[in-house]
């Protein structure tokens, strides 16, 4: 599909038995909870239109289909003893983006006002992605972060709030 | 009627609208990471407060410039702006190290430009009468067309229909979350109220689209560009003189594509390259800076964009994710894309043709004029751009309904889809079953109680019949091996 990111390289026959079991307890996690969904067959005179038919049926399916991943994997040799699958080269800086925007997304909106908020976000993210460029010039494009980061938090502040009338967290 | 709708379109100055939101549109695609289904979503935050005529001219105009935006970066870095953009740099990239990066950019104009214009042709002439008979599909076939969406997606979206297909339950299973239409009896809620309202759309796109992104972006080195020199991108006519045949067939590869549920431009670039490189008679150079090649893939793609809107105005059945968020964004002004527009607003088609025409003209102006501006934009450095994009993602989720739980739901939605990404599963089945599960659900619940629970009308209703054997028919058709026994030919190994 166009534009959703797609086409990754294929993961590994031990990620794929992993994810296979996560999901297959998921699945079957969504079917024990849809189970215990009422029926409200009094109601409808039917059971086949109780809340918990359609989610209990796809959970059986995302179950069936995890179960076809897992086999997938094995017949691969996801069990067969060999090393451990090593962690990116880039995992760090993949790590450090998320926890970032995780901190910002659920620690720092909502408690402090929006522009500083969105301010020290920028220039954390852009100092701590900057940083590995080495010392040359590092008082420069912290100065330069400091600002850019200052000015978004202003921008996109003034933007929204006063020309698009969207309110702000 | 379709002058009805290039008037409407064009009254009070709105058109002045197209012209900023293509520039916005061609610089969001043309920055790798950035796609056209995160820039339909963040710029539906600011047309909340726009009407509905200016918003959607807005949405449409930053669709089309942001899937044509993505081969400015596929042939001058070798990087696919959007993934639709992925089959342009097979050939636009050497072309360009061959120094003719402005002979590529103006032959992606062209391709783009027509490409649009064809689907575009093909909406006006097909959509109409395809929503009158999409007036006779009931609650049934209206179950089979969003299971037929799923499992189309999920078949042919990631090359590996069994993640396709999970993927997909995933996103009914997302869909599920919240009051159930017969009852109003709050699924997987856990004593929460706002979980008891469900997951919002916006807030889950921007999570699987933008959030997934913007952590993916920071994967791998830096890039450069190819060069600074650009040398002349005036289209040549002589292209399409030589070329019609491929334009004509990418046209309609693309356009076809485009109105399969949830298939999309990546795909249609990519069938539209192979059926060029099959039937060309200089099929040696693709891969080595074929003009044809470059021409097929930029049509393709481009076509699918009227495409896939084709089915969100007939089925509100999204043909590609960013189609799903600017269905997402009809409903949120309050137009209701499907079978009842040809009823309650038919004269909608029409205006949605005059804005991708327009959205289209204005692409072609930038085209031409938008080189050099646009080589500086592919230059600022990511540590810069991305948490700019990031904050932006977190307004588009906040700014529907005011709520921090739609920040949550965003982050939450974009952990997922980074991990679903990096475990190498497809996001178009994924965001196809987010967008359809509700339709599912109500059609799935309102034929049980129309039938008193009698599922025989999902199997023996004429339209139904033919979706179940469709539906059946993708299942069958991606089994590995299947249909080669099926003809008597021995399994192809992998």
């Amino acid at each position: 599909m166009s534009s959703s990111g797609g086409g990754q390289a294929g993961a590994s026959p031990r990620a794929d038995l992993l994810a296979a079991i996560l999901l297959f307890t998921f699945g079957v996690a969504v079917v024990a909870l849809a189970l215990r969904m009422p029926t409200f067959a009094e109601q409808s005179g039917t059971g086949l239109t109780a809340p918990g038919i359609v989610p209990g049926f796809h959970g059986v399916v995302l179950a069936l289909l995890a179960m076809m991943l897992g086999v997938r994997a094995l017949r691969r040799g996801a069990a067969r003893a060999g090393r451990a699958p090593s962690m990116a080269a880039d995992a760090g800086a993949l790590l450090l983006a998320a926890g970032l925007g995780t901190l910002y997304a659920a620690g720092l909106v909502g408690r402090l006002p929006f522009w500083l908020a969105t301010a020290l976000f920028v220039f954390a993210f852009t100092a701590a992605f900057e940083w590995g460029n080495g010392p040359r010039g590092r008082l420069r494009r912290l100065i330069e972060a400091a600002a850019i980061a200052l000015g978004t938090g202003i921008v996109v502040t003034l933007v929204f709030e006063k020309l698009f009338l969207v309110r702000l967290p | 009627m379709l002058g009805g709708g290039f008037a409407h379109v064009l009254s009070g100055g709105t058109v002045l609208h197209a012209f900023w939101a293509v520039l916005v549109g061609i610089v969001i695609g043309a920055l790798p990471g950035l796609t056209a289904t995160m820039g339909v979503a963040l710029l539906t935050t600011l047309t909340f407060s726009m009407g509905p005529n200016v918003a959607m001219l807005v949405l449409v105009c930053v669709y089309v410039g942001a899937i044509y935006g993505g081969s400015r970066s596929a042939i001058l870095l070798n990087i696919p702006g959007t993934p639709a953009s992925a089959a342009s740099t097979l050939d636009g990239y050497p072309l360009a190290r061959q120094g003719l990066a402005g002979r590529a950019m103006g032959i992606s104009t062209l391709g783009s430009w027509i490409g649009t214009l064809f689907g575009t042709l093909i909406l006006a002439l097909f959509a109409p009468s395809f929503g009158e008979f999409a007036l006779r599909f009931g609650s049934y076939e209206m179950f089979w067309v969003a299971m037929f969406g799923i499992v189309i997606a999920g078949s042919l979206s990631g090359g590996d229909p069994l993640k396709g297909y999970i993927a997909g339950f995933i996103g009914l299973l997302i869909a599920t979350v919240g009051q159930e239409p017969n009852h109003a009896y709050p699924r997987f809620a856990f004593g929460s109220t706002d979980l008891a309202g469900g997951f919002g759309l916006l807030p889950v796109l921007v999570g699987v689209f933008g959030v997934a992104e913007v952590i993916s972006a920071m994967r791998g080195p830096a890039v450069q560009a190819v060069s600074s020199a650009i040398d002349s991108v005036i289209p040549r006519l002589s292209d399409v003189a030589r070329y019609w045949r491929t334009i004509l067939r990418s046209g309609s590869i693309g356009t076809f594509i485009g109105a399969m549920p949830g298939l999309g431009e990546d795909i249609a670039a990519w069938t539209s390259y192979a059926a060029a490189k099959r039937a060309s008679a200089e099929r040696d150079k693709f891969g080595k800076g074929s003009v044809e090649g470059l021409m097929a893939a930029e049509t393709g793609e481009s076509a699918c964009v009227p495409g896939a809107i084709i089915p969100v105005l007939t089925l509100a059945v999204p043909g590609s994710a960013p189609a799903a968020v600017l269905m997402a964004a009809m409903m949120i002004h309050g137009l209701n894309p499907g079978p009842m527009l040809a009823i309650t607003a038919p004269e909608f088609i029409y205006q949605i043709v005059a804005m991708l025409v327009i959205a289209d003209m204005v692409k072609l102006f930038y085209g031409l004029v938008l080189v050099r501006p646009l080589l500086w934009v592919l230059l600022i450095p990511r540590a810069r751009l991305i948490p700019i994009v990031f904050v932006l993602c977190t307004v588009g989720a906040f700014a529907i309904t005011s709520r921090l739980f739609d920040i949550w739901v965003m982050l939450g939605a974009g952990l997922l889809g980074f991990v679903l990404r990096s475990l190498a599963f497809p996001m178009a089945p994924l965001v196809l079953g987010i967008v359809l599960g509700d339709l599912l659900d109500k059609n799935l619940l309102r034929g049980l109680v129309l039938s008193g629970g009698d599922i025989s009308p999902f199997f023996t209703r004429p339209i139904s019949l033919v979706l179940c054997g469709l539906t059946v028919l993708a299942v069958l058709w991606s089994i590995p091996g299947l249909m080669d026994r099926l003809r008597g030919r021995p399994p192809m190994r992998a």
